[in-house]
């Protein structure tokens, strides 16, 4: 069939291409509302269970150990089960969820995400207590370490996870600095447009 | 009008134009439904909010449009390979072999071209082929109406470079 408009019109083209008709019910949107409010609590609950589970079986460990570095590795890895599930009860549980910020303008919309993504990746660490976590395995893992000094061979056997590590630590880091350093670049200039085009 | 209503009326007029605001984000035909569906949820949800401060059609684009923001800038390595409509411009243009091809290449390029665009720039070029006029897109975007007419004006030298001179655009 011919076409009824010039096709290096650009507006025409776009405004006469084929579009389905969508549309869903009132009801439909209420389910899947609810359905999206039930899920973001079941995956709040499900974070919240897994940090309360951690922290019992590493208090049950804690109470079970007889050295003393390791015990008290266990017992800062109970306290960081505790942290993660208030931190997914803080940040998940729906209800505490922030009103919609889609009715923003795009400007300051898209301002916004940039700044949470980039909040994310620095305090990602942080809100994930990943320093309790980490020092807490080190108190458990060091002592072991310390012995196998003692039998070179079970260093040998590790030594390749070692070096994957160090090679992974090594990209990511410098990866990680470089994309954040571009969207703190994106967010600068975005905050200097709307200093100096108030609307 | 009840939020209910404003979104019944609201989808029924503007329907397409959200199908075609889809379509600029999101190539993968299911992904863009999923897409769709959440702009439909996300305009629903918010007209219980709705003060009648703007125009319904203001208030349905600029949630229609920051959800499919929010859906690219999810998508990282997409993301930081787009450009803005200032780097275009100074880009040669595609092949144009296919000119005159037809309808159906020329959505191609016309969307090709869309989806190279940053997230903000795909907000004003799709508002502008959807017909609006500078101080409509600027009360979405939140830009300044000169800002908006700036761009616009290089969207329509990009236009120009792509498709031709002729058509309607002129404005």
């Amino acid at each position: 069939m011919p076409s009824e408009f010039p096709i290096n019109d650009p507006r025409n083209v776009w405004q006469h291409q084929p579009t389905e008709a969508y549309k869903m019910s009132v009801n439909e949107l209420r389910h899947k509302a609810q359905q999206r409010h039930s899920r973001a609590r079941f995956e709040a609950l499900y974070q919240i269970t897994i940090g309360l589970v951690l922290s019992a079986f590493f208090a049950w460990s804690f109470t079970r150990a007889h050295q003393g570095f390791p015990r008290f590795g266990l017992g800062v890895l109970s306290l960081w089960g505790l942290f993660a599930a208030w931190q997914a009860y803080r940040w998940i549980w729906p209800d505490k969820l922030k009103p919609d910020e889609t009715v923003s303008t795009s400007l300051e919309f898209y301002r916004k995400e940039l700044e949470k993504q980039r909040d994310y990746s620095i305090h990602v660490w942080r809100r994930a207590g990943l320093t309790f976590c980490f020092l807490g395995l080190a108190m458990i893992v060091v002592p072991e370490l310390i012995h196998a000094l003692a039998a070179p061979r079970l260093l040998l056997n590790v030594m390749p996870v070692l070096v994957l590590l160090a090679v992974w630590v090594a990209i990511f880091i410098p990866k990680r600095k470089r994309n954040l350093r571009k969207l703190q670049q994106e967010i600068d200039g975005l905050r200097l447009f709307e200093r100096e085009n108030p609307s | 009008m009840n939020q209910d209503s404003l979104y019944e009326q609201a989808a029924q007029t503007y329907g397409a134009s959200l199908d075609r605001l889809a379509r600029a984000y999101e190539f993968d035909a299911e992904a863009r439904r999923d897409l769709l569906q959440e702009i439909h949820l996300h305009i629903w949800r918010s007209f219980a909010q709705f003060d009648g401060r703007c125009s319904v059609r203001t208030w349905l684009y600029r949630v229609a449009h920051n959800v499919a923001t929010g859906h690219v800038i999810r998508q990282r390595r997409i993301r930081s390979r787009l450009v803005s409509i200032e780097d275009i411009e100074i880009m040669p243009a595609d092949d144009q072999s296919e000119r005159d091809a037809g309808q159906a290449q020329a959505l191609e390029r016309l969307s090709m071209l869309i989806q190279r665009l940053k997230p903000l720039d795909r907000q004003i070029i799709v508002s502008y082929l959807e017909g609006m006029d500078a101080s409509s897109i600027a009360e979405i975007t939140g830009f300044t109406p000169a800002n908006i007419a700036m761009k616009v004006h290089r969207i329509k030298n990009v236009l120009k470079r792509w498709f031709g001179a002729g058509g309607s655009y002129a404005e």
